[in-house]
């Protein structure tokens, strides 16, 4: 933060002539750097001997460390998670069959990854509580056309992981977890990993771990591993020949290295989350129109994200909200808007009745900056933004009807 | 230096290369300027999302082709399953089954059937004639492939394409530096998508980029591939996940200042190669073609058994022995491999050049890792296969 100065006036805001509060942009993304002599350490013995390969040493060494992390028998690391949850829905599907059940207020390119694998996207809708997928909500979508079911887990709490597993026994209908949003979590004190056939997780630079750009499939199945595996390398088997359809979802040894090096602060950088999230619940504890979504603290989390809810008694729309927060700098986002069953595609899509919880959820969330470029003392001055925000609303509201007008 | 068929590794001789002698270009810049470049990207803490790296790595290269536009993906095959969104292809696309597998692959995932073409016998490019046979109504586009680095005939493929109203795009994942009577890769057809895997000319480890002079097709790319690097908001069919990492980029562009001295280093080996290998009997090197400018990244053999005295098969296993990693290209024929197998049973007959190349090629070890000791080597070993040929049968006979 440049100007510590609080805001006193409505024109202090950046966005009605004032100085952003912030002199760089804090964002959504993590952005975690490691130990720079950490990841150097990894890349240069590999490097200077040669030894760059597909699927080389260090892919391998980081597929055991998560796996180990993960507590599951296989990992299967990839280009992206984009990647890895295309490869994992092609290999999951059954075949023959043309539905995947999926979330509306999910990641934007979700129904996507369904069309490049064939897949028509069948919405469903979310509880309120944990913004997640149920058993209640999916099964009115399960039909005679389903291939798949997707667990996606929403941010900061996760979706019904016995519900969908019941109904995936019940259905006989293959079950994947998109844990992307759930890196480093437990459910019953068991390490998010090995639930559903399998789960698909993210190495992106904005995620827990920053492997550049990166993603994983964890999975105790070794028929599966090995499926998954040969489709994310051309369909090519160990031995050179060709098992089927496949592409190239290859991670490479730089981008393993990366993301190896983040793995030895993991620990470390989960207690920053933690201290960042808890700063922002403390300060803003007398905002009555804006809740910060609590994690599950009596499991483990990641605490990488900062989720709020807008209530009623906050007296901007979340629209204004974001235009005066960009102002100051503040990339906070609405919470995956639009919804993906209001957006026109190309492709054929499905949904069963009306999706009332997810068009509620997808008008009323924010995530607030996070990460490893916020300290605690910008979440003061965010917070500080909020409850002058909080306090002088109507005179916020009519500022930007003024500006509206000319 | 070995002396008679018994002292080749395969029949329990002393490996002739102590390290292995990989077959791809595997041209890695020093470490010192590799450190530096990822130190960079650490200082500007920007990793990934269209950063300057990449976007420095696209105006270099936009330059290099003489493009203008580049548009870096996370690898070849990503950048050619993209490519085939781009376009709006529909129904059905010809392509060469001769090749790597990635090429038709990407055909089958976005949607489309592939059309197999067979190949010229020398050069091992798909000919006009095959392709022109193999167009119905229902084919939408050519995707040709610059195989070994031979520029696959852009302008009569061009005047085809024109004639029949197809769109006609490229695999150039062997041609980076290459060019067709003058005219840089790059510039052919709608588009090309080149490949930066370490196994070719330009090195990111992983990598590729799709170069194009279409400035619609340019932005539908850059709206599929991601939402960072995007110039004018627009309407696709499907998005993907195509981006580019900063460490790739350095590395492409560390690469890049390397390509001249790579490019001459690689002439010199292939050159050698032909003048040891051109004295033997029944084995033949696949050569630039008279249009081709090459950047000599493959060095490819078809042996001819009958003259040769040993089977491809046979000389694979000579040469694997001896600590080369596999002189097989991947693949080969797609059209005998699943899924295509299961298919198009009726096509298991039907490409006489395809099938004839993919039992007599192989491929030599080239690239920054393989001095002109271990070509004259590896010669000296291929020598003593073609002389001692019969005694090799023998000792196989034994061995079995």
């Amino acid at each position: 933060m440049i100007d510590t100065m609080k805001k006193q006036e409505i024109r202090d805001l950046a966005l009605f002539g004032g100085a952003p509060a912030f002199d760089s942009i804090r964002s959504t993304s993590n952005l975690v750097t490691p130990d720079i002599e950490k990841f150097l350490g990894y890349v240069r013995p590999v490097y200077e001997h040669g030894k760059f390969a597909d699927n080389g040493q260090l892919v391998h060494e980081l597929e055991r460390r998560l796996a180990d992390l993960h507590q599951t028998s296989f990992c299967v690391a990839s280009c992206s998670g984009f990647m890895a949850l295309m490869v994992a829905m092609h290999v999951l599907a059954i075949s023959g069959k043309t539905e995947i059940v999926m979330p509306s207020l999910t990641y934007r390119r979700m129904a996507d990854i369904a069309a490049w694998v064939g897949l028509v996207p069948h919405f469903c809708d979310i509880d309120e509580q944990s913004l997640g997928v149920t058993a209640r909500t999916v099964e009115p979508c399960i039909n005679s056309r389903t291939a798949l079911i997707m667990g996606v887990h929403p941010i900061t709490n996760l979706c019904d992981i016995d519900g969908l597993e019941r109904l995936s026994i019940q259905y006989n209908i293959p079950l994947l977890f998109d844990s992307v949003e759930a890196g480093w979590a437990s459910f019953h004190g068991r390490m998010l990993g090995s639930f559903g056939k399998a789960e698909v997780c993210s190495l992106h630079a904005s995620k827990l771990l920053n492997g550049f750009e990166g993603g994983y499939i964890t999975t105790n199945d070794r028929d599966l591993a090995d499926a998954l595996r040969t489709t994310s390398r051309f369909g090519f088997r160990e031995d050179g020949s060709l098992s089927g359809l496949g592409l190239n979802a290859k991670l490479n040894e730089v981008h393993a290295a990366m993301t190896l090096a983040c793995l030895e602060d993991l620990d470390a950088q989960v207690e920053r989350n933690k201290a960042r999230h808890r700063a922002y619940r403390d300060f803003l504890a007398t905002v009555s129109g804006l809740t910060v979504i609590p994690y599950d603290e009596t499991e483990r989390r990641g605490y990488k994200n900062v989720l709020v809810k807008i209530n009623e008694s906050w007296p901007l729309s979340r629209e204004n909200t974001l235009t005066l927060l960009h102002a100051e700098k503040l990339l906070a986002m609405p919470y995956y808007y639009p919804a993906l069953h209001t957006k026109s595609t190309s492709y054929r899509t499905v949904r069963s009745g009306s999706l009332q919880v997810t068009d509620r959820m997808s008008e009323c969330l924010m995530l607030l900056p996070c990460g490893d470029f916020v300290s605690i003392e910008d979440i003061s001055g965010i917070a500080d933004i909020l409850i002058f925000l909080q306090e002088k609303g109507p005179e916020v509201q009519a500022s930007f009807e003024e500006i509206r007008e000319t | 230096m070995k002396k008679g068929a018994g002292s080749l590794a395969l029949f329990g001789g002393n490996p002739a290369f102590t390290r292995p002698l990989s077959i791809g270009q595997r041209n890695f810049v020093g470490w010192d300027r590799v450190e530096h470049a990822l130190r960079g990207i650490f200082s500007r803490r920007y990793y990934t999302n269209h950063g300057p790296l990449v976007q420095e790595l696209e105006e270099r290269l936009a330059g290099f082709f003489g493009v203008r536009h580049v548009l870096c993906m996370t690898n070849a095959t990503i950048g050619l399953m993209i490519a085939a969104k781009a376009l709006g292809l529909t129904g059905k696309v010809l392509v060469p089954s001769f090749g790597f597998p990635g090429t038709v692959q990407s055909l089958t995932w976005a949607g489309l059937e592939p059309i197999f073409c067979d190949i010229d016998p020398v050069t091992h490019l798909i000919t006009v004639a095959s392709a022109e046979q193999g167009i119905t109504p229902e084919v939408s586009a050519i995707l040709g492939v610059h195989l070994w680095g031979n520029i696959c005939h852009p302008g009569e493929l061009a005047r085809v394409a024109d004639e029949k109203g197809l769109r006609l795009y490229f695999d150039a994942a062997h041609a980076f530096g290459c060019s067709c009577n003058g005219v840089p890769a790059g510039q052919f057809g709608d588009m090309e998508i080149f490949s930066f895997h370490m196994d070719n000319m330009l090195n990111s480890l992983e990598g590729g980029c799709i170069a194009t002079n279409d400035d619609n097709l340019a932005e539908i790319i850059r709206n599929i591939r991601s939402s960072y690097g995007i110039r004018k908001s627009m309407t696709v069919s499907v998005t993907g996940n195509g981006r580019m990492s900063e460490a790739q980029a350095a590395l492409a562009l560390l690469s890049l200042e390397d390509f001249p001295r790579n490019r001459a280093a690689n002439q010199e080996r292939f050159e050698l190669y032909q003048k040891r290998l051109s004295v033997i009997d029944g084995i033949r090197l696949v050569c630039p073609s008279s249009e081709t400018q090459s950047n000599y990244q493959h060095v490819v053999a078809e042996i001819d058994e009958a003259a040769f005295g040993l089977s491809r098969t046979v000389l694979t296993s000579i040469i694997e022995a001896e600590n080369v990693g596999s002189p097989l290209y991947p693949a080969g024929s797609i059209h005998h491999h699943e899924p295509y197998r299961t298919l198009y049973p009726g096509l298991q007959e039907a490409f006489h050049q395809t099938d004839k190349v993919s039992s007599r090629f192989l491929q030599l070890p080239t690239g920054k890792h393989v001095s002109g000791e271990d070509i004259q080597t590896l010669c000296d070993i291929i020598t003593i296969a073609r002389e001692q040929a019969g005694d090799i049968r023998a000792l196989l006979k034994v061995k079995e």
